[in-house]
């Protein structure tokens, strides 16, 4: 499997993520993984996957529930052992408790496993005691992430949208080499949803890595560098979001024009020979109504692929 | 790690888990309510025992006999004379000052020098033990005999008393005095509850796995609980020792016996919280663990009643320890045995609550997996069956596809899979010890 070196790729969309992705940085991937497996008693979660993920990449880790999304995290973690294979953050193995490396990674998770009866700054200091940060600027990150007005508010009368911006918050406050994202957008609303995911940007533009899982395939088209899709423990594909579409992707043109008093519609495919002929022909055609492209989006492909749907 | 960055970490747990339990209503209520219950009664509770009987007499010219025994107060009996039959009987039904009453008839004395038969009316509260009311018909007939001028047909032999163990006449141990242990062990069970709440929130809300995730790991969490036990069990029973006057004997070893019994309880705590799938449950737990602990204390209410079975009781050395020290005037020399005991124990269930809080997260967590459907092929998929490396032919290769059935493998073949399941059966072997941690985490 993979095992040259990942540089991100060219649709890397500012001059900061490039300038981090470098040479220098990319030296020793973020993220390395090798044949990883890891099974709970009979079922096995996840078999055999490779990838890496660079400094200061996005990598969207794409798939249905229950596909092993979350358990690769775990592992990567250091919660859960590799039954198989191995894993290393920062060239360094994970498997076994590791506060040198557990001190450079941020988590959020899917559950929100906040203290309730403590307020969010109160959350955040004591996260960041944990790492021996005194003196964390709680406020800041909380303004950061909106919460700025409801620092000294409880967890517990926070709405599920608030806490997972206070969980995104948490994961920020040892401010991360490695950034791993279980779901940060979910159960948020669509101002916030944005506002996470210019954080996630700001933080890879920082430099640092980011494994995004999600099944939101817009949100990892938008958001990613590179996407993985995963399904039923295994990678099927590992690319940039713009590669695999026009790799796998289906393009076409959808024209629709007036033929006496109907309304008649054609789908001229352009990845097929004499598609530029066939499309010629059809806007010369009298009573032209419309023209529409039209290209896969990630979840299409994802489909093709899996046979299975992201919401399954 | 240095040390001094594990008693951070420690630390820090330690602080939170304190604030988080003075911000629950329920303990926040609960504990002073008790404090203060538990000293309002030890305070109630008679500090003495009376050990002084007084019998009612009603008697007509009989006054020199009834003053020699009624004048030596040492002998623990008090005459309390009355007017009438009448008046002492109602006094006797009352139990108004006596419970027994000697009513002898105003022709005793001719009767008995007439050798005539006649009749000491002897009125008893139905309280008044059988032993007591024999002793009082003895001493009726002894008296009738120093009336008559008749001494017993018998010599009667010397008398030497021999007590066996502490002689405690005219100091018997009191009411407060039984219940001190009874009322300690009550605050450490307790706070084993509030402890049992705190770590059961932890594994339910998941938040231990949040904690997991940074430098802290699972022996810190686990440390700043059975701490956090502690320090809540011993502290509320040091207020309540000193509350209720207890450190007169060797105070530094009551502290140790209280230390012993906090630590211990605090494992029971840990076991009750790990059992908990919610508050009743963990209630629950925690009160079917309580009963048998509480059990040596309630023994010492009633001193010698401890049969052999209480005494291998987990609490039993505690319990021995507090009242040798605070009753008895035990030293260290004398507390030893019971103090090593109850270490024995302490040690034997913080490690079960240590251990049993571990695997506790692992089933939690496999449980969760285990009811998840397994993953069904993907049917009708173009590439099911197919796997992928981590690079795809980058795009120049895309429409070839030749170059794609290269990159896009089959599944490896039989024999391969069977090298990985072994690898993986070693893998499971070699991490036995360390799925405990790895389902704490999770």
């Amino acid at each position: 499997m993979g095992s040259s070196a990942v540089v991100p790729s060219a649709s890397q969309s500012t001059d900061a993520r490039a300038a981090t992705t470098g040479s220098a940085a990319s030296a020793v991937p973020a993220i390395e993984v090798e044949d990883l497996a890891y099974s709970y008693g009979p079922i096995e979660a996840v078999r055999g996957i490779s990838f890496q993920v660079a400094q200061g990449e996005i990598f969207g880790f794409l798939g249905p529930n229950g596909a092993g999304k979350t358990t690769t995290i775990r592992v990567l973690t250091g919660q859960l052992r590799p039954k198989s294979g191995t894993a290393r953050i920062l060239g360094r193995e994970v498997g076994r408790d590791d506060p040198v490396l557990q001190a450079r990674i941020g988590v959020c998770f899917e559950e929100k496993n906040l203290y309730d009866s403590m307020s969010a700054e109160e959350n955040l200091r004591f996260f960041a005691s944990l790492y021996g940060i005194r003196g964390l600027d709680a406020e800041a990150l909380l303004r950061r992430v909106g919460l700025g007005d409801r620092v000294k508010e409880r967890v517990g009368a926070y709405s599920k949208g608030l806490r997972q911006r206070l969980m995104i918050a948490r994961a920020l406050g040892n401010t991360p080499e490695v950034l791993f994202l279980d779901e940060p957008t979910v159960g948020l609303d669509p101002v916030s949803s944005r506002a996470v995911r210019s954080i996630i940007r700001e933080e890879a533009a920082r430099g640092a890595a980011v494994l995004l899982t999600t099944h939101d395939m817009w949100e990892a088209d938008e958001l990613s560098d590179r996407v993985a899709f995963i399904n039923e423990g295994r990678l099927y594909a590992v690319d940039t979001p713009e590669n695999l579409k026009l790799r796998y992707g289906k393009r076409s043109v959808r024209i629709r024009r007036r033929d006496g008093e109907a309304v008649r519609e054609e789908a001229v495919p352009l990845d097929e020979a004499g598609a530029g002929e066939r499309l010629a022909a059809a806007v010369e055609t009298e009573g032209l109504l419309t023209i529409h492209t039209e290209e896969s989006t990630l979840e299409n492909i994802f489909v093709e692929m899996t046979g299975r749907r992201l919401e399954q | 790690m240095s040390l001094r960055t594990h008693f951070s970490i420690i630390g820090a747990i330690v602080g939170k888990d304190l604030r988080e339990f003075s911000r629950d209503r329920f303990w926040m209520v609960l504990t002073p309510i008790a404090l203060v219950a538990y000293i309002g009664l030890f305070w109630l509770l008679p500090a003495t025992v009376d050990e002084t009987i007084s019998v009612g007499v009603y008697q007509r010219g009989l006054d020199a006999v009834i003053a020699e025994i009624g004048v030596d107060e040492a002998s623990g009996l008090e005459i309390v004379e009355f007017a009438s039959p009448a008046a002492l009987e109602a006094a006797v039904d009352a139990g108004d000052r006596v419970s027994i009453g000697i009513a002898f008839p105003d022709d005793l004395l001719e009767a008995l020098a007439a050798g005539r038969q006649t009749t000491v009316t002897l009125f008893v509260d139905a309280a008044v033990p059988n032993e007591l009311q024999t002793a009082v018909r003895a001493l009726v007939r002894e008296i009738a005999f120093e009336l008559a001028g008749v001494g017993l047909p018998v010599t009667q032999p010397g008398e030497e008393l021999v007590v066996l163990g502490e002689d405690r006449i005219g100091r018997q141990v009191s009411p407060q005095e039984e219940m001190r242990p009874l009322l300690v062990f009550f605050v450490l069970l307790v706070e084993s509850l509030a402890l049992a709440g705190l770590v059961a929130v932890e594994v339910q809300a998941r938040t231990a796995k949040a904690i997991t995730v940074t430098p802290a790991t699972v022996a810190h969490l686990l440390a700043a609980k059975g701490i956090t036990g502690t320090l809540l069990a011993f502290g509320q029973a040091v207020i309540l020792l000193v509350a209720i006057a207890s450190f007169g004997n060797e105070p530094l070893l009551l502290l140790g016996g209280v230390l012993v019994g906090a630590i211990m309880v605090s494992g029971v705590g840990m076991i009750a919280g790990s059992a908990g799938r919610d508050f009743m449950t963990t209630l629950f737990t925690s009160v079917v663990l309580m009963v048998p602990l509480a059990i040596p204390a309630i023994a010492a209410l009633f001193p010698g009643t401890a049969s052999g079975w209480v005494q291998v009781l987990p609490t039993y050395g505690v319990v021995q320890t507090i009242v040798g020290v605070t009753i008895h005037g035990f030293d260290w020399a004398e507390a030893a045995g019971y103090l090593a005991m109850a270490a024995g124990w302490c040690v034997a269930l913080f490690g079960a609550g240590w251990i049993v809080l571990q695997r506790r997260v692992e089933a939690l967590e496999r449980r969760a997996r285990a009811a998840r459907p397994a993953q069904g092929s993907a049917p009708g998929s173009p590439l099911a069956g197919l796997s992928v490396g981590d690079r795809l032919p980058d795009r120049r290769h895309a429409r070839d596809p030749a170059r794609v059935r290269q990159l896009v493998r089959p599944q490896a073949a039989p024999r391969n899979r069977r090298r990985r399941s072994l690898r993986d059966h070693d893998g499971r072997r070699r991490d036995r010890g360390h799925r405990a941690v790895a389902g704490w985490l999770d």
